[in-house]
C-alpha cells in the first residue's frame, strides 16, 4: 500500500507502550507522595502552639536537596542504595515467579551473620564471604521454596516464620561464639577491622579522597548483580520458565516446564540475593550485628523497592537509588519533625503505584479517543504519539498503520 | 504449679491478639481480599486505643467509677480506627482493582510512621510510646472475690493476665463462627471469596460484600492491636512486633476456619510462652549453651512449619482471594 494514502485512524486502536505507562504511573505516584508529605508538614506545623508556616517549606527544601549537598551525602545515598537494590532484586525475582518473598529479612540476616563469621572466625576475604552469604541466604530461601513445591504451603507463612527463626538462630550463635563479640557488654559483633582487614569491602582508595567512611564497592556489586538478573530474566530459557510459572502455573506445566523445580530454584536465587545484600551491609564495616530482638528491616525495605520498579531488574536499580535518596534526605526532618516523614512519603508512593491499572486505563482511554473528523485532534494523543515515536523506529509505526488498514 | 499457671495464663494472654488478628484476616480473605495490612491495622488500633485511654482518664471521672466501661469503649474506638484505616485497603483493592499485596504493604509502611508522627504532634518529643493508664487489668476484686479465698496458683491462672479483651474475644470467636456459617450473610461472603461471578449471577453485590468483609477485618484487627498493646506491657509503642504477620500465618495454619484458628493461636502462643519462661522453667535442658532461650524462641516457628507440612493436604485457601472482581470474567 502506498504511503501517501491517509490512513483512517478512527477505528484503529494503537497500543501505548507498556514502559511509558509504567513510567507515567511511577512518576505520578512519586509526585503524589511528595505532595502529601508537604501537606502533612503544614498540618504538623499547625498543631504546634506557635506555628511558623515558613518552616515546612524550608525543611521540605532541605529534604529534597539534602542528598546532593556534598560528596559524602551522595556517597551515603549509594551506600544506602546497594543493599536496597539487592533486597529489591530478591523480592522482585520471586514476584516474577508469582511468589511473595516476605522473608528477604530472614535471608538477609542469615547471609549477613555468616559473612561475618566467614570474615571474623575463618579469616576469609570479602569476596569469599559474600559467596558464603549467598549460599546461606540461598539455603534459607530453599526451605520455603521446597515447602511450596512439595507441600503447597503458602510461601508467605513459611518466609514469615523463617524470618523469626533466622533472628533467634543468629542470636543464639552470636551468644555462643565469644570471639565474635565485642568486649563486655558484648551485645554486638566485634569490628571487622580488628580481625581481618581483607574482610572489609574495598573502597578503591577513595576513602581518603572523599573523606567518607561509607564508600565501598557495594553499589557496583549491586548493579552488576542487577544486570545479571536482567539477563537471566529476559535472555534465558530459565527466565522464561520463571515468568511462565508466575503467569500461570498449570499452563506452564502443560508446556513441559517443571514448575516445582522452577519454584525451588527461584526461591534459592531470591534468598541468595538477599544474602548478598546482608553481606554488603555488614562487610562495609559501618554497622555491627547486634543481639537485639527485632527483625532487621532491610529485607522488608526490599518490598517497596521491587514494587516501585514493577520488579524490573534494571528499574530496581533506579528505585533502589531513589529510596536510598529518600532515606538520606529524611535526615533533614530529624530534630525538626520526625524522620518518619520519609516512610509516610514512601507509603503514599507505594499506595499510588498500586493504581497502575487505573492510570493505564485512563491514558489508554484518552489516547484512543480519536479524532472525530473535526481536524482539531487530541492534544493528549499528539503528545503521547510524540513520546512513542521517540521510543520506536519510524518503520515500525508505518508497518503497524498498514496492518490496521488491511484489517 | 505456679509456673504452669503462669504458662497457661501467658498462653491465653498472647493468643488473644493472634486470634483476633487471624479472625480479621479470615473475614477479609473469605470475601476475596488478601489482607496483608493486618500489621498496619493493628498498629493503628493500638495507637487510637492509647490516645483514647490517655485522654479519657485525664478528662472524665468515668475511669474511676467504671473502668471496664472505659475499656469497652476503647475496644470500640480501636476497632473503628482499624475499620476506617482498612477502608484505604478496600478502596484500592476493590474499587480501583489495585494489587492487594502492594496496597497492603503501603498501609504497613504507613501505619508505624503515622503513629510516630501523631505521637510527635501530641507530645513534641522523640517519644514513640503511649503508656496505658493502669485500669485495664481485671483482678479478683473486679468480680468481688476475695483473693485470699483461693489458692495462689488459681489466682495466678485466672487473674494475673485477665483483660476484658480476653473475655470478649471468646464471644467474638463464637460470633464469627455463627456469622460465617449460620447466616445468609456469611454464605454470601464466602461465595464472594470462592466464585464471585457465580455469586453475582444470583444477585449478590460482590463489591459491597467485599467492602463489608474488609471492614469487619479492620474492626477486629483494630481490637487485636489494642489486645496486643495490653498484653505487651500496657503500652502502645508504634509497633506490634510482627503480630500482624503472625496472625496471617495463624490464619493459614487454621485453614481459614474460626475454631482451627483458635487452636492455631493457642498452639503458637503456648510454645512462645515456654520460650519466654525458659529461664524460669528449670527442667528445660540447656544443652550447654549460653542464652538457651533463643533456642526455645525458635520452637513455635519451626513447629508451626512442621505441623503445616503434615496438614498441608487439607489446606485450602478461598479460591478467588487476591483477584480483583471482574464481572466480565467467567
Amino acid at each position: 500500500m502506498p504511503k501517501d494514502i491517509k490512513t483512517p485512524r478512527i477505528k484503529g486502536k494503537r497500543e501505548v507502550p507498556e514502559i511509558l505507562l509504567t513510567f507515567t504511573s511511577a512518576f505520578l505516584a512519586i509526585v503524589a507522595g511528595l505532595l502529601m508529605s508537604f501537606i502533612l508538614l503544614y498540618i504538623l506545623e499547625a498543631t504546634k502552639a506557635e506555628s511558623n508556616f515558613s518552616l515546612p517549606g524550608q525543611v521540605f527544601n532541605n529534604f529534597v536537596t539534602y542528598a546532593f549537598k556534598d560528596v559524602p551525602s551522595i556517597i551515603k545515598v549509594l551506600y544506602n542504595a546497594a543493599p536496597l537494590i539487592l533486597c529489591g532484586l530478591s523480592v522482585g525475582f520471586a514476584f516474577k515467579a508469582g511468589l511473595f518473598n516476605i522473608g528477604a529479612t530472614g535471608q538477609y540476616t542469615v547471609g549477613a551473620f555468616f559473612s561475618l563469621i566467614a570474615v571474623i572466625l575463618w579469616g576469609f576475604p570479602w569476596w569469599l564471604a559474600i559467596l558464603v552469604a549467598m549460599i546461606t541466604g540461598g539455603l534459607w530461601g530453599f526451605v520455603p521454596g521446597y515447602f511450596k513445591a512439595k507441600f503447597n504451603i503458602n510461601e508467605v507463612i513459611t518466609t514469615i516464620m523463617l524470618n523469626w527463626v533466622a533472628l533467634f538462630f543468629t542470636k543464639l550463635l552470636l551468644y555462643n561464639l565469644p570471639t565474635m563479640r565485642t568486649l563486655p557488654p558484648g551485645n554486638r559483633t566485634d569490628p571487622i577491622g580488628f580481625h581481618n582487614a581483607s574482610g572489609l569491602l574495598p573502597d578503591l582508595g577513595l576513602k581518603e579522597l572523599t573523606g567518607s567512611s561509607f564508600i565501598n564497592i557495594g553499589i557496583i556489586i549491586a548493579i552488576i548483580v542487577a544486570v545479571i538478573i536482567y539477563i537471566v530474566m529476559n535472555k534465558t530459557t530459565f527466565g522464561y520458565e520463571i515468568k511462565a510459572c508466575g503467569h500461570n502455573k498449570e499452563a506452564s506445566r502443560y508446556a513441559g516446564i517443571k514448575a516445582k523445580r522452577t519454584i525451588i530454584l527461584t526461591m534459592i536465587i531470591s534468598g541468595g540475593l538477599a544474602g548478598i545484600a546482608g553481606a554488603i551491609s555488614f562487610l562495609a564495616g559501618t554497622i555491627q550485628f547486634t543481639t537485639d530482638s527485632t527483625l532487621l528491616t532491610m529485607g522488608f525495605n526490599g518490598i517497596p523497592v521491587a514494587l516501585l520498579a514493577f520488579s524490573h531488574p534494571l528499574g530496581i536499580i533506579a528505585s533502589g537509588l531513589f529510596i536510598g535518596y529518600l532515606n538520606v534526605g529524611g535526615q533533614a526532618f530529624e530534630g525538626v519533625y520526625s524522620s518518619e516523614v520519609t516512610n509516610i512519603i514512601l507509603s503514599v508512593i507505594i499506595y499510588f503505584s498500586a493504581f497502575t491499572l487505573i492510570v493505564s486505563q485512563f491514558i489508554r482511554k484518552k489516547f484512543n479517543r480519536s479524532d472525530d473528523g473535526s481536524g482539531k485532534g487530541n492534544i493528549f494523543k499528539k503528545i503521547t504519539e510524540k513520546i512513542i515515536s521517540l521510543f520506536k523506529k519510524k518503520e515500525d509505526v508505518v508497518i503497524k498503520d498498514e496492518e490496521e488498514v488491511t484489517k | 504449679m505456679d509456673v504452669v499457671a503462669i504458662l497457661i495464663s501467658k498462653t491465653i494472654l498472647y493468643a488473644v491478639p493472634l486470634l483476633l488478628g487471624a479472625l480479621a484476616g479470615m473475614f477479609s480473605e473469605r470475601s476475596g481480599v488478601i489482607n496483608i495490612a493486618l500489621e498496619g491495622i493493628m498498629i493503628i488500633g493500638s495507637l487510637f486505643a492509647g490516645i483514647f485511654l490517655s485522654g479519657a482518664i485525664a478528662t472524665s471521672g468515668l475511669a474511676e467509677n467504671a473502668p471496664q466501661l472505659v475499656v469497652l469503649i476503647t475496644m470500640v474506638v480501636s476497632g473503628l480506627a482499624g475499620l476506617i484505616f482498612s477502608l484505604l485497603l478496600a478502596f484500592a483493592s476493590i474499587k480501583l482493582k489495585a494489587n492487594q499485596v502492594i496496597s497492603g504493604t503501603a498501609l504497613n509502611i504507613f501505619a508505624p510512621a503515622f503513629s510516630v508522627l501523631i505521637i510527635y504532634a501530641i507530645t513534641y518529643t522523640g517519644n514513640s510510646k503511649i503508656a496505658f493508664p493502669d485500669l485495664v487489668n481485671l483482678n479478683s476484686a473486679s468480680f468481688g472475690i476475695d483473693p485470699a479465698s483461693m489458692a495462689n496458683w488459681v489466682n495466678t491462672l485466672l487473674f494475673k493476665n485477665l483483660y476484658l479483651t480476653t473475655i470478649l474475644s471468646i464471644f467474638i470467636l463464637f460470633a464469627a463462627f455463627v456469622v460465617l456459617y449460620k447466616t445468609r450473610f456469611g454464605l454470601r461472603l464466602r461465595a464472594c471469596g470462592e466464585h464471585p461471578q457465580a455469586a453475582d449471577s444470583v444477585g449478590i453485590n460482590v463489591i459491597r460484600m467485599r467492602y463489608i468483609g474488609v471492614a469487619i477485618s479492620g474492626f477486629l484487627a483494630g481490637i487485636g492491636g489494642f489486645a496486643f498493646a495490653t498484653a505487651n506491657g500496657q503500652v502502645h509503642q508504634s509497633d506490634v512486633l510482627g503480630y500482624g504477620f503472625l496472625a496471617l500465618a495463624v490464619m493459614i495454619f487454621g485453614n481459614w476456619k474460626p475454631f482451627r484458628i483458635l487452636f492455631g493461636a493457642l498452639f503458637f502462643s503456648f510454645f512462645s510462652s515456654i520460650a519466654v519462661l525458659a529461664t524460669t522453667i528449670t527442667f528445660l535442658p540447656s544443652f550447654g549453651l549460653v542464652k538457651v532461650e533463643n533456642l526455645y524462641m525458635m520452637l513455635p516457628y519451626i513447629l508451626t512449619l512442621i505441623v503445616l507440612a503434615f496438614t498441608s493436604k487439607k489446606s485450602r485457601a478461598p479460591k478467588a482471594e487476591g483477584i480483583p472482581y471482574d464481572p466480565g470474567k467467567r
